[in-house]
């Protein structure tokens, strides 16, 4: 008798997330089947998106070897969005690291301006992290919503201690918005559920928290998997949101990372294409090779 | 064993014994009660539990590591000046529990033993010793047993160790331990193994009975939302077979639904353990709720703590 391989079809389907304007945009998620489940039935319309870091000020911890692609252009925002493009990003991720009590208490909107210019400047999609401060962030946010109304930016992070005021601002500018919560699969839907009443969830994007290889990757892998796995195979409304894995910053802190290039690549590398198998929608890198590797990896499939 | 399945009706969960569990160390007037020897604080708790329809008294002492013996003795006899109900002596102490046992005028409950040596070699030869009810918990020397399967092993072994020292089955109460749903990742997956380890205990080991410490499920859990937890998972684990719980007498609703005053919620949430087609906007809101929470315990819906919001 043949063998016939069962195939899944599962009633589940991540919603399909536009981020950006007319060309500008983007479109991620949209799946309605698990990562690499190749053989059962459904289709990703929307394969994995790469975005690259651009600081607001001139980073201070960064090892030379990360620096390096972009010392031309290190001190000036907008000329450093501007050539993230030259590497092939299908958008670019601006940290608002500045406005940080911590960092420098920098302006609402002045933070705000630089936003719309940086937007304004490239041809992809922006995406706008806050400092992650909850308090500050719904001064920065709401001003980035504002100053650039109707631009659909993807901002956060949205957090469970501010997404009534967060929310609302970028609800009311049109824009689209990450919803942050730290590692745990209950306090995600939790934020999701209470975001969603406010806030359509087809324009909501989930950001689990990334950690980087070594330090609590695993956990940032199964959260993600567990995520797609209730979102599509059980189909919970709540969880069938796209996933940013927003994991940069967390690889670049690492020693392994900063004592030499090879390494951070590697590192940056590695974190980048587990988190991609477990199912992330769009990536955030800091290193233009990081990129090039993961693109090299995928392409090579 | 009865198999409770979708044609039983409410009677089963009608038999639940219910272990008040308001005497307790961490409460502070309890402790503060026990220290100073205030009688009156105790025996109202006592009374209370008793009108309310309790059938054991739980005495929650903790490691109670002062006094030992006089204490359990004065606490032991105070709350017997208030109730005619049997005890259930709460402790990992043995000199506490011994003194407890032995101040009891009517059968008492061992509460608890577990697997791990010392429990096996100090408290079960007092439950022998002493002729009482025993509760004995999965727990082991390699600690949580993590699902069903090993549960059942490890609860395996030590029945058959009590049952050699001369402790028959059926005075045997076991205990699958319950650990919050709020806890993350692991923590419904445990609510959910539970139902099923009450489900299959009666045919592994036939003639024991069970009990479950019921707010342990909701710890962490807003406290408004805490007793709707507890009360749709007894009802799910009475389903299943359950034979008592440790739990809130004074919880009004919880004890009319284990009397079948309620018997509506009861089928709702049958119907909900059965996968059946339910009409949610026919329902009224409190109804809704109890469906809501026992998707949530069968691990149908993923829990978080806005669980009655979607």
């Amino acid at each position: 008798m043949d063998y016939k391989a069962p195939v899944e079809a599962y009633t589940g389907v991540v919603r399909e997330v536009t981020i950006g304007k007319g060309n500008k945009s983007l479109r991620i998620g949209g799946e309605n089947t698990l990562p690499l489940h190749f053989f059962d039935q459904g289709s990703n319309p929307n394969p994995v998106k790469f975005a690259l870091e651009v600081l607001d000020m001139k980073p201070e911890d960064w090892p030379e070897h990360a620096v390096e692609p972009f010392r031309d252009v290190i001190s000036d925002p907008v000329s450093w969005a501007k050539k993230c493009q030259s590497f092939g990003v299908d958008a670019v991720s601006l940290f608002l690291m500045s406005t940080d009590p911590a960092v420098k208490d920098g302006p609402a909107d002045k933070a705000a301006e630089l936003a719309r210019k940086v937007a304004e400047a490239i041809n992809v999609p922006l995406i706008v992290y806050g400092s992650g401060d909850e308090k500050k962030d719904v001064e920065v946010l709401s001003k980035v919503a504002e100053v650039c109304d109707g631009m659909n930016l993807l901002i956060g992070p949205v957090l469970k201690e501010n997404y009534e005021a967060v929310g609302r601002a970028i609800l009311d500018h049109g824009h689209t918005a990450i919803a942050q919560s730290p590692l745990d699969i209950n306090l995600l839907k939790e934020l999701n559920v209470k975001l969603s009443k406010i806030f359509p969830p087809d324009r909501i994007v989930i950001d689990p928290l990334s950690s980087a290889l070594g330090y609590g990757m695993e956990y940032s892998f199964s959260l993600i998997e567990r995520v797609k796995q209730i979102g599509v195979i059980t189909k919970d409304s709540m969880t069938m949101m796209p996933i940013i894995a927003n994991l940069g910053v967390e690889c670049w802190k690492t020693k392994q990372a900063k004592e030499n290039k090879k390494q951070g690549l590697l590192w940056e590398g590695m974190t980048a294409l587990s988190l991609l198998l477990a199912g992330a929608n769009i990536i955030v890198l800091r290193h233009p090779e990081t990129l090039k590797l993961i693109k090299e990896t995928i392409g090579a499939r | 064993m009865v198999y409770f399945g979708p044609q039983t009706n409410k009677s089963e969960v009608l038999d639940m014994i219910i272990i008040g569990e308001n005497i307790h160390v961490i409460a502070q007037a309890v402790s503060t009660a026990m220290r100073e020897r205030n009688a009156k604080v105790i025996q109202d708790l006592t009374k209370a539990q008793t009108e309310a329809g309790a059938d054991y008294i739980d005495l929650n002492v903790g490691p109670m590591k002062k006094d030992t013996e006089e204490t359990m003795q004065w606490l032991v006899s105070t709350v017997q000046g208030a109730t005619d109900l049997q005890l259930s002596i709460d402790t990992l102490n043995p000199v506490a529990m011994e003194a407890g046992l032995k101040a009891c005028q009517k059968r008492p409950l061992l509460n608890s033993a577990s697997g791990k040596t010392t429990s096996k070699e100090q408290m079960l030869p007092l439950a022998k010793k002493y002729n009482c009810n025993v509760v004995i918990s999965v727990m082991t020397d390699k600690g949580m047993p993590p699902d069903v399967e090993s549960k059942v092993d490890s609860i395996m072994g030590t029945v058959e160790y009590a049952n050699e020292l001369g402790i028959p089955n059926e005075d045997i109460w076991v205990d699958p331990i319950l650990l919050p749903i709020s806890t993350a990742g692991e923590g419904q997956r445990f609510t959910v193994l539970n139902l099923e380890f009450i489900k299959i205990l009666g045919d592994v080991l036939p003639g024991v009975k069970s009990t479950v410490g019921l707010s342990n499920t909701s710890n962490g859990v807003p406290d408004q939302l805490r007793p709707l937890l507890n009360r749709t998972y007894l009802v799910m684990l009475g389903r299943n077979g359950l034979y008592s719980a440790i739990a809130d007498p004074l919880d009004k609703e919880l004890m009319s639904l284990i009397k079948g005053e309620i018997p509506k919620i009861i089928e709702l949430i049958h119907k909900t353990m059965d996968k059946e087609d339910i009409d949610l906007s026919a329902l009224s809101q409190k109804q809704v709720e109890y469906v809501k929470t026992a998707r949530v315990l069968m691990g149908e819906t993923l829990y978080s703590d806005a669980w009655l919001e979607s």
